[in-house]
């Protein structure tokens, strides 16, 4: 089905609401959030008097004035909300204002005296390996033995990787408003991706019990990961202002300061020692994960966990040794975003492969194919679980041709044979990427939803809309279970009140978990519904009873199959419910099952099941600028049986494109105080509409649906940001070629012209 | 003079006086974000990089007819829309009893699934709203170039595309050309009542002459003023400084200072005109400054930047400098003293600084046509090709004689304080073959000339190496080797 998004005519007619679109009544406060410019300091002095007093300004608050506790981490309580004594990262809240304009608040802000006392701030994941700032216990997952299977095998090559961080720029910055209600009873109307841990933190900080606290998320101008805990800090600030003005409060960060306070994806650095034989296969593997954490734990551990995962991509690996290890550094705490942390697992383990292939003088995309999961044997990742209905290599085999890669990359050398500034590189990447929690709990959703006497339905779910299409494709399961047409149906905006205790909406799994959960509901409600027209149906006929096993909704109608004739249509028979005080509502509830891990040995079956995908990139560098273009790339990937063709296509090329940004253009730098240089678009580039590949083939693969989620499908929010692996390592190739791939070129992520350029200039010199 | 504004919204003439919630360098966005019914207009980043707050201005044009153009109202100040018609994404769709119409352009991007978050949505249909009045069947050149100036970090940009090119195929019919005659007449009731504009508020003067002579005598008067071209420097020291700029002279709405004469060997450009204009005139015979302009910011930036302002700040950075420079352009600087004409090359004095005195104003920016024995090019390298500010820019120029060198400029942006030229690279090529070995030779004493900084863009390293880079560049592309 290919029905548009659900809000489609409201963004297109600018009717969509947005946290700051709001109307609220003119008792409106503006928040603002006052930080720390420096990354490690004393706070010798705050002096908020001259604030409190400018006119316009209704309060002013620190630490001091939190009636809660002063905590906002989500899982380990290492984040004050705001500083007490010491801030750890430029960024961190300090202050809050709320006054009448922003002018005023811009204002009062002047008047507030922050006296630092500077302390040694770790700025590099360099030197938090180097004092060994560990975030949480060093983690390993193994199966074999690496080192014995090092010693024997035929060449070794070690080596290092850094990956960057990445902003996630979602357009909407951070945004929440709190309106008061009675006592302490507070609305907040959050930009979040987890109501309920925005209710939860908000009823923590103000020491209320979380019945007063109602969040309700109606959709995000993006999210990525960026808003999973981080959409909780303006939430909480504003409830704070909220509590202690009784008036509305809205924060909306300025999207400098977004940029500068909030966490981004983790770097990381990347240490690997690989073991292969003459044909290229892999004996052994022994990969370093470190990563930058930033100086909360925030999400940091479970985003290491899933880069171990990760470690392994598409690949059989005998003996293999992941360590992972999350620093603590001087900078805001980085967190989740796409992929959360299975990018920079993926992009060591394609960096390995990529060695193994210059190394042996072959061509990269038979490496990766000798070295894929097998389908009945190799199929045991390094955590134990098997790679069940591994798609690798259907999608390999079909990709290869419809791309035409051997030709192209025939074309490829003969052109770099021929031109000596410009050269061009080819590659291919496969990915396959676990769906689910790998904290096996937050596998759960849950639903609610309403049947109205004149047959609409409004459902209820605990998912959040920030883009990304769960609401239509919730609508469209909810249609297709209760046998309706959509028009009867709207999804609700999130509402903590309606559905309550859900997990983020996150891990690409809003519809797998959330369509699973509805469907559940709807099973309720059906049940009910059929079973009071079997005995409606049977009245006129005792002697021929309609039995509710045949009592049918379909196209808006309930019937008896057997008896087609006994029918009623359902916007009638919601009256008729209701008249025979049958109940129209219905929670639903599901948990994922089984799955389960131990994640002290890292063994176990953390996935319910493995989304697959494959790219093929071709890209020409300018060598003597290092700009380069994207020529073509060709995706196939695999959704199981797409429940939104358009909307699962959407994803798909979104994800590529954000993830040519990380591995490309989008660079974080930051001075040796600890202060962001990119902290606008101005220097922060994402791509824009002229970075696409010129030819830009995306094919979703037909014919394999996935008996493990919602009707057949499969989650596609993350997965797919892997594939431009492709055109990284296809510029890496068409790097490579200015030293007629005799030498390994230096390379990191995100290859910016500045790293293409250095690295051709040093190629240069060796050749 | 007056000091109220007048432009027309929603379809009606709407008068603002000035005062505490709206002063004169309030920017558009901030006003419409401000009242209930234009919500639909969005802020992404208040420095006109990411179009979200993109809408449509109505101008009326010398044949009585609309002129329409995208713009980022976030660097707009709300006088300069005085007399023109402000379209929102709100004004696209039609009320039919109780039936939305949607736009051609919005009913594409439902269809194919152009929008994800939608948060961009408003700013990019306001986008293909203006390319749809204006180009029928564009190009994808000229989607790619009307789009570059909104980001969306959703959806990887193809539908959007594909939506573009489905729409732009009615040769721009739709209920504004149905209600255009109405509009015309609003807004040449507007103009006809315009007097040149003086607001006074507690804290701001703001000015908006209609000709250069009072603009002289203005300046004269206030030499500490901030002059505006398109402001779309100056309005980020509103929008992201939080400044309150005292007393501004906005040179907008100086008809004079937009015209453009062209002769057999020299194209003289009015300092007001938009670099829109300036990109499009300069197409065939100075390509190079075609070239240049683009890649200079998006085509909203453009359409409110002016010749003038990326000259006025003398900025290091700014791309016409360097190429003015290979050009050898003159520049022509007014005031009440009368007139003068200074040569590019010794227009820069110093970081930010130029030879303009004080109660002067650029007005006209002078460029003579190549002879067809010299090459002009332009090169810029920044981290994103599109909508990103120089990290190295060049502006070279080469004479030949046979294969003999008779003249040459290679001039450089971001390589210094100062847009500053390779000199001791010029002497040595100069009178010397234009080959790959004095190329080669050349290029360390370009390295050499230079001492660039590390910043937020790149490090000096990177520069270095792609200064002298871009000469041979220059010499492959000039002598055709791959
Ligand atoms: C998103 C974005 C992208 C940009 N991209 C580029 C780019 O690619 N390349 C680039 O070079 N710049 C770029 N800029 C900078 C800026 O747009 C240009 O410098 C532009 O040409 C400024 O013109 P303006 O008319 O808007 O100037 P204004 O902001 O109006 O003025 C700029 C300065 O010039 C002075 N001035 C204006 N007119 C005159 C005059 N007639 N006589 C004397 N002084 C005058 C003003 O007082 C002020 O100091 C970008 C800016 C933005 C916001
Ligand atoms: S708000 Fe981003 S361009 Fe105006
Ligand atoms: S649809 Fe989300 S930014 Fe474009």
């Amino acid at each position: 089905m290919n029905i548009p998004h659900d809000s489609a005519t409201k963004h297109v007619s600018g009717q969509s609401v947005y946290i700051d679109d709001i109307l609220i009544n003119s008792q409106l406060l503006v928040g603002r959030v006052v930080y720390s410019k420096h990354a490690h300091a004393k706070i010798t002095k705050l002096d908020l008097e001259a604030a409190k007093k400018f006119h316009g300004v209704h309060a002013v608050l620190s630490y001091k004035d939190i009636p809660g506790h002063n905590q906002m981490g989500p899982v380990v309580h290492d984040e004050v909300c705001l500083a007490v004594g010491i801030v750890e990262c430029i960024g961190q809240a300090i202050v809050l204002i709320a006054a009448e304009t922003e002018e005023i608040a811009i204002a009062a802000e002047k008047l507030i005296t922050i006296e630092y006392e500077p302390l040694e701030a770790i700025l590099d994941i360099r030197t938090a390996i180097e004092k060994n700032t560990l975030l949480g216990p060093v983690r390993t997952m193994q199966r074999g033995d690496a080192d014995a299977a090092l010693k024997k095998t035929k060449h070794i090559i070690t080596g290092e990787l850094e990956t960057g961080a990445q902003e996630h720029w979602y357009l909407e910055t951070q945004s929440c408003v709190c309106v008061p209600g009675e006592q302490q009873e507070i609305i907040a109307y959050s930009s979040t991706q987890h109501p309920s841990e925005t209710q939860a933190i908000i009823a923590e900080v103000l020491g209320v019990g979380k019945n007063e606290i109602v969040v309700e998320t109606r959709r995000m101008g993006g999210a990525f990961g960026g808003k999973e805990t981080q959409g909780n800090w303006t939430a909480a600030w504003s409830a704070l202002l909220c509590h202690a003005t009784k008036r509305p409060v809205k924060i909306r960060l300025f999207r400098d300061d977004d940029q500068i306070m909030t966490g981004k994806r983790h770097p990381y650095l990347i240490r690997y020692e690989v073991g292969f034989d003459d044909a290229g296969k892999i004996d052994a593997m022994k990969v370093e994960q470190n990563a930058d954490g930033g100086y909360a734990t925030d999400l940091s551990l479970a985003i290491l966990e899933r880069a171990m995962l990760h470690a392994d991509n598409s690949y059989y690996i005998p003996n293999i040794l992941v360590t992972g290890r999350a620093y603590k550094t001087n900078h805001p705490s980085n967190t989740a975003y796409r992929g959360f942390g299975g990018p920079q697992g993926m992009a060591g383990m394609e960096t390995i492969i990529d060695r193994i292939a210059r190394t042996l003088k072959k061509d990269a995309a038979d490496i990766r194919k000798l070295n894929f999961y097998g389908i009945d044997k190799d199929n045991i990742t390094h955590y134990g679980q098997e790679v069940e209905l591994n798609r690798l290599h259907v999608l390999y085999d079909k990709l290869i041709n419809t791309s035409e890669y051997y030709a192209r990359r025939k074309a490829v050398n003969e052109f770099n044979v021929k031109n000596e500034f410009y050269k061009k590189g080819l590659a291919l990447t496969p990915v396959k990427f676990g769906i689910s929690f790998t904290t096996s709990f937050l596998n759960q959703a849950g639903a609610l939803v309403n049947i109205y006497k004149d047959g609409t339905i409004l459902v209820n779910h605990g998912g959040t809309e920030m883009g990304q299409g769960l609401n239509t494709k919730i609508l469209q399961i909810a249609a297709a279970e209760l046998g309706v047409s959509n028009a009867k149906i709207k999804v609700n905006a999130t509402n903590t009140s309606k559905v309550p205790n859900t997990s983020a909406t996150a891990a690409s799994a809003g519809t797998d978990l959330n369509g699973m959960a509805v469907k559940n509901a709807i099973d309720t409600l059906k049940e009910r519904i059929t079973g009071l027209f079997a005995k409606e149906f049977s009245k006129s006929s005792p002697e021929n009873p309609s039995l509710q096993e045949n009592i049918a909704i379909e196209n808006d109608l309930i019937f008896d199959r057997k008896n087609p004739d006994r029918k009623i249509p359902f916007d009638e028979a919601m009256n008729v419910c209701n008249f025979n005080q049958v109940s129209l509502s219905a929670t639903g509830f599901y948990k994922t099952p089984n799955i389960g891990w131990d994640k002290a040995t890292g063994w176990g079956k953390p996935f319910n099941y493995f989304a697959f995908g494959m790219c093929v990139s071709e890209v020409m560098v300018d060598t003597l600028t290092g700009f380069y273009k994207n020529l073509r790339t060709d995706i196939l990937h695999d959704v199981g049986e797409s429940i939104n063709h358009g909307i699962d296509k959407g994803q798909i090329e979104g994800a590529y494109i954000q993830g040519v940004g990380w591995c490309t253009t989008e660079e974080v730098k930051w001075n040796d105080k600890g202060h962001l240089l990119n902290h606008s678009p101005d220097t922060y580039k994402i791509p824009s509409v002229q970075d696409i590949p010129e030819d830009f083939r995306v094919e979703i693969m037909q014919g394999i649906p996935n008996p493990n989620a919602i009707r057949k499908s499969k989650a596609v929010g993350e997965p797919p940001f892997m594939h431009a692996f492709a055109t990284w390592l296809a510029i890496k190739d068409a790097i490579s070629a200015v030293g007629d791939h005799k030498h390994e070129p230096k390379f990191k992520l995100p290859a910016t012209n500045e790293v293409i350029l250095l690295s051709i200039e040093e190629l240069k010199k060796r050749h | 003079m007056q000091q109220t504004i007048s432009f027309v919204l929603d379809g009606k003439i709407q008068t603002l006086t000035f005062n505490e919630t709206f002063g004169p360098t309030t920017t558009v966005l901030n006003f419409l974000r401000k009242s209930a019914e234009h919500k639909g207009v969005k802020e992404g980043c208040a420095e006109g990089d990411c179009g979200a707050c993109t809408v449509v201005i109505g101008e009326l044009n010398t044949d009585n007819k609309i002129t329409y153009k995208a713009m980022d109202s976030c660097l707009v100040f709300l006088p300069m829309i005085h007399g023109k018609q402000l379209i929102t994404v709100e004004n696209l769709k039609q009320q039919k009893g109780v039936t939305e119409v949607l736009h051609p352009v919005q009913q594409e991007m439902v269809d194919c699934n152009g929008s994800q978050c939608g948060y961009c949505t408003p700013g990019i249909i306001m986008s293909m709203f203006s390319l749809y009045k204006n180009e029928n069947n564009p190009a994808k050149e000229s989607i790619d170039d009307a789009l570059t100036g909104n980001l969306c970090r959703c959806t990887g940009y193809k539908p959007i595309i594909e939506a573009t090119a489905k729409a732009c195929v009615n040769n721009g019919e739709d209920h504004f050309v149905r209600n255009e005659k109405q509009i015309v007449e609003l807004l040449s009731q507007i103009k006809d009542s315009t007097n040149s504009i003086g607001i006074n508020t507690a804290t701001q003067k703001y000015y908006q002459p209609k000709t250069k002579a009072e603009a002289f005598e203005m300046r004269n008067k206030m030499q500490d003023s901030v002059l505006v071209g398109g402001a779309t420097d100056v309005a980020l020291r509103v929008t992201k400084r939080h400044e309150v700029l005292k007393e501004i002279i906005d040179l907008s709405n100086i008809e004079e200072l937009k015209k453009c004469t062209i002769t057999d060997y020299v194209i003289k450009f009015g300092a007001g005109m938009s670099l829109e204009e300036v990109r499009k005139i300069s197409r065939n015979e100075l390509s190079a400054l075609h070239e240049t302009l683009s890649v200079f910011g998006s085509r909203q930036i453009r359409t409110l930047a002016t010749f003038g302002g990326n000259l006025g700040s003398g900025s290091p950075i700014g791309d016409t400098l360097p190429i003015l420079m290979a050009y050898d352009a003159e520049i022509k600087l007014q005031g009440v003293d009368g007139d003068r004409v200074v040569k590019m090359n010794n227009f820069i004095l110093g970081y930010r600084q130029t030879d303009r005195k004080p109660n002067e104003i650029i007005t006209s920016i002078i460029i003579n046509k190549p002879s067809t024995n010299t090459i002009v090019k332009f090169y810029k390298v920044s981290k994103r090709k599109d909508l990103d500010i120089s990290t190295v820019s060049a502006g070279f120029s080469v004479t030949l004689d046979k294969n003999k060198v008779s003249g040459i400029t290679l001039a450089y942006g971001g390589m210094a304080a100062t847009t500053k030229r390779a000199t001791e690279a010029e002497v040595f090529l100069m009178a010397n073959e234009w080959t790959r070995e004095n190329i080669e030779q050349a290029m360390p004493m370009i390295e050499k000339a230079f001492t660039p900084i590390s910043d937020a863009r790149s490090g000096a390293e990177f520069r270095s190496v792609v200064a002298k880079n871009l000469l041979m560049k220059f010499w492959s592309e000039t002598s055709n080797q791959k």
